[in-house]
């Protein structure tokens, strides 16, 4: 069994802001016990996958190791009861891809899984270039100083995912509140209510009144695009059938709910997150200006450094062993991908940043049938983004202290101040 | 012209866009250039995300 203080600071949204602390966790669990089970006070005991290798094979095996069957993310005891006792019995609130397994899984991926290919992509290139380019320009009247993550980072994603969904300009403040709340649920700072949280009920009323909204705001839309289909994706998702039906109301919502929340706030992390470490590293920013292929390489290991989803939880639908431990049928388990991504056995030298880092297998975007389908769109986003900045970014040091996100499953910084000199 | 026999084709994997191609082959995994699709092992996944061979698409580039 995993020590307690460990235990208690892999789900404690504080030990992830301060990031040192988690990453020292995680650092003695892959030494000591790669693969034990954690008790942590008021959730139920789980299996805290750490290696690489072992993420990717129970990512592999998604008939033996279920998403859906329990709560897809960490969740204490008191809130899956509640959430059960509102949805019927179900541990989500939601019913995205994410708390989906097969036959169901399949049908509904299916359904925009061409859309996010890279060859359907490409007809986003010059318009997402133009989006960035305005930032860009944004960032350089700022007259060198500027808090990266809330001037840059946080709105570029956004504005992207919304065009590509199809939620108008004026509605996108809107949006990103509400992603921060959901994501932000646990930091006083960003939650709906701007407070630390009380107990089980406080957590679970906050985050219903957020998916509430959501709810509310994409029924007028699947409404409208039913009665005028658009180029958007959300006509994909109104129109869309499995089998001979329309999607379930709720599996419907639920497409919406995570291509508005996942479809940016990943990316936001990922891009302050990436610069920060450039401004922290100035040997690897020097690197890289010298050198515009280093680009993708850069990229991805923007990737792996932030790795802004902390993990994901899968339950085992059979006994089965890994690792010599015995896993019952039902078992929860946790898979860390901070820690899959500063594996010692996987990647050299894995604390440090390096921008040429090859081969640089990350497993940020996850792995198996449930891997990030978003990822060649973040990976464009990102890409272009760096290709249109870092020429004209001439100097560029950190202005304060970077601040993270108090959050334990997707998160990264909140605030990157830097001043920076930019023609 | 392309000829039948020796028009190299591509593989997508309908998982995470993956693409093989039968020209290129996968050196970095023992397949040799110019192996073609049948020819790689039933068991082979995809290197990218896992996706068994089964649920890969013929695609044109
Ligand atoms: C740097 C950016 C991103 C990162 C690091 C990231 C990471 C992840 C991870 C770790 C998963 C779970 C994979 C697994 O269970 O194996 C996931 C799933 C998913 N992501 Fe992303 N993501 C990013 C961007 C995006 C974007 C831009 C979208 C666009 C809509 C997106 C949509 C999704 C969806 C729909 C799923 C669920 C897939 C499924 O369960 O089948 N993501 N992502
Ligand atoms: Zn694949």
């Amino acid at each position: 069994m995993i020590p307690q203080e460990i235990a208690q600071t892999i789900i404690d949204p504080k030990a992830y802001a301060d990031g040192a602390r988690v990453d020292d966790a995680f650092a003695r669990l892959r030494k000591d016990m790669p693969f034990a089970q954690a008790h942590p006070e008021g959730f139920d005991p789980f299996w805290v996958v750490t290696k690489h290798a072992d993420i990717l094979a129970v990512e592999r095996q998604n008939e033996l190791f279920h998403n859906g069957d329990r709560a897809t993310t960490l969740t204490p005891i008191e809130v899956d009861r509640k959430v059960r006792e509102m949805m019927g019995g179900s541990p989500h609130l939601v019913r995205s891809l994410v708390q989906m397994d097969n036959p169901d899984h399949f049908a509904y991926r299916k359904l925009t899984q061409s859309w996010f290919m890279p060859q359907n992509l490409k007809k986003l290139e010059a318009r997402i270039r133009e989006i960035a380019k305005g930032f860009i320009d944004r960032m350089a009247d700022m007259g060198g100083n500027c808090d990266f993550a809330r001037d840059v980072a946080f709105l570029y994603p956004l504005h992207v995912i919304m065009e590509v969904l199809g939620v108008p300009e004026s509605d996108e403040p809107r949006m990103l509140k509400l992603t921060q709340e959901l994501f932000g649920s646990a930091d006083p700072d960003l939650n709906r209510n701007r407070a630390e949280i009380a107990d089980a009920d406080a957590a679970l009323a906050q985050i219903g009144a957020t998916v509430g909204e959501f709810i509310e705001y994409f029924n007028a839309m699947t409404e409208d695009r039913r009665a005028c289909p658009r180029d958007d994706l959300a006509s994909v998702i109104a129109n869309g059938q499995i089998g001979d039906q329309p999607l379930g109301h709720l599996e419907a919502m639920s497409y919406y709910i995570i291509a508005a929340t996942a479809g940016h706030d990943t990316t936001s992390n990922t891009t302050a997150g990436g610069l920060w470490a450039l401004a922290e590293n100035p040997g690897e920013f020097a690197k890289l200006k010298s050198d515009a292929s280093l680009i993708p390489s850069y990229l991805e290991e923007s990737i792996r450094w932030v790795t802004p989803v902390k993990h994901f939880m899968r339950s085992a639908t059979a006994d089965t062993e890994m690792h010599g431990q015995k896993i019952a049928k039902g078992d929860w388990m946790m898979l860390s991908y901070p820690s899959g991504n500063r594996d010692e056995d996987v990647f050299e030298d894995p604390f440090a940043f390096r921008v040429d880092r090859s081969p640089n297998k990350h497993v940020a975007f996850g792995y198996g049938a449930h891997v990030c389908l978003g990822q060649h769109l973040g990976r464009m986003e990102m890409r272009i983004l760096w290709e249109e900045l870092l020429p004209r970014l001439e100097a560029l040091e950190l202005a304060g202290a970077p601040k993270r996100m108090e959050a334990n499953f997707v998160c990264g910084p909140k605030s990157v101040p830097i001043s920076y000199r930019m023609h | 012209m392309s000829d039948r026999k020796t028009a190299w084709r591509t593989w997508q994997c309908m998982t995470c866009g993956f693409i093989y191609d039968e020209a290129e082959g996968l050196p970095d995994e023992g397949i040799e250039p110019g192996t073609r699709w049948e020819d790689i092992p039933g068991d082979w996944i995809c290197p990218l995300c896992g996706t068994p061979k089964g649920d890969f698409e013929m695609i044109e580039i």
